[in-house]
């Protein structure tokens, strides 16, 4: 298992960019890739959660399961695209934690023990007016965002962030490109709907 | 007519609030990365692969390990209590069918049912000496 580790490891470092840089320790290719992927990991994960803090915590997560996952990386996609879907595997989950706490939270709240504002994401404005009208329109999206299907919801937030072509989501998410162009015009429909009919009811 | 016009206005209102919601991810603008965060995973990945390697446990395994420990507690002491309630309703079970069979046989050798117990120096009444002296 050493040796299939140290192997893979050398077949990372003899890839032309670690190679021009001469790295051939683990911890050498990661301190690299964590320079190179950062900012790409922690904007990813922000688009799941809308709040600075968590998407940095998040992407720490990422990088430590890199870091512990990295002997195991089998070339059978770039490593790039193996980092991004490892993060938006991290944002589903806490996402997916959070909805289970919120359960338990409406009692909380209702009992006076939870501090409602520590939930809403960062504001948008300086302007505290229109920051508060802001985080309130952030919420509601966040809310019907949340209730899309996880691969709607991830092939939609990747397509609005830069950086990411239809052919790398469908890279990261393991499927076609029509598949995500598909997945992309089924969140944007089930988006409007939920948006609506919220705004029609209230 | 009136309300075909409040109609229309009110569904382009809401067209208008949908559309201004979806456009916030639009307008999301990206982080900077703080520059602590670099040296804060440096020191958690030294902290989890560095000293714990050289033990040979990682952090997550030790929380792992403490987790199976109070699991296990947890089975112990409810087995024990299970088998003690066991125990304890055999012994009550126990305890009733002696007290029933003691019952029975009190019953048994009381006056009423000793049939046999009368002996000859007894005066029987049996109420025909009576009879006779009339």
């Amino acid at each position: 298992m050493q040796n299939r580790a140290e192997a893979t490891i050398a077949g990372i470092a003899q890839t032309r960019s670690f190679q021009k840089s001469g790295m051939t320790s683990k911890e050498e290719i990661f301190r690299s890739l964590v320079t190179e992927h950062q900012e790409m990991v922690i904007n990813t994960c922000y688009r799941f959660v809308f709040n600075r803090e968590d998407a940095e915590d998040l992407a720490q997560d990422v990088f430590v399961e890199v870091f512990r996952s990295l002997d195991q990386f089998r070339e059978e996609s770039k490593l790039s695209t193996w980092i991004y879907r490892i993060a938006v595997t991290k944002s589903l989950d806490h996402l997916r934690r959070i909805k289970r706490v919120k359960r338990f939270g409406t009692l909380k709240r209702i009992i006076g023990v939870e501090d409602p504002s520590a939930e809403l994401p960062a504001p948008f404005s300086e302007n505290p007016a229109e920051a508060l009208a802001e985080n309130e329109r952030a919420k509601i999206l966040q809310d019907a965002l949340n209730r899309l299907p996880d691969s709607q919801k991830a092939a939609f937030l990747l397509s609005k962030q830069d950086g990411f072509s239809n052919q790398e989501i469908a890279d990261i998410l393991k499927t076609s490109v029509s598949a995500v162009e598909s997945l992309i015009h089924r969140a944007k429909k089930n988006l409007h709907d939920r948006l609506y009919t919220y705004y029609q009811q209230h | 007519m009136k309300q075909d016009y409040m109609m229309k206005h009110n569904r382009e209102n809401i067209e208008c609030e949908v559309g201004k919601t979806m456009q916030l991810l639009d307008e999301l603008k990206p982080l900077e990365v703080d520059h602590h965060f670099r040296v804060r995973l440096m020191q958690r990945v030294d902290r989890e692969f560095g000293e714990g390697s050289k033990k040979g446990r990682s952090g997550f395994s030790r929380y792992f390990d403490v987790r199976l420990a109070l699991m296990a507690l947890l089975l112990v002491i409810n087995l024990s209590t299970a088998l003690l309630s066991i125990k304890s309703n055999n012994t009550q079970f126990s305890a009733g069918i002696s007290e029933l069979l003691d019952n029975m046989g009190d019953d048994y050798t009381t006056q009423e049912f000793a049939y046999y117990d009368q002996t000859a120096t007894q005066p029987v009444d049996t109420g025909v000496d009576t009879i006779l002296t009339q």
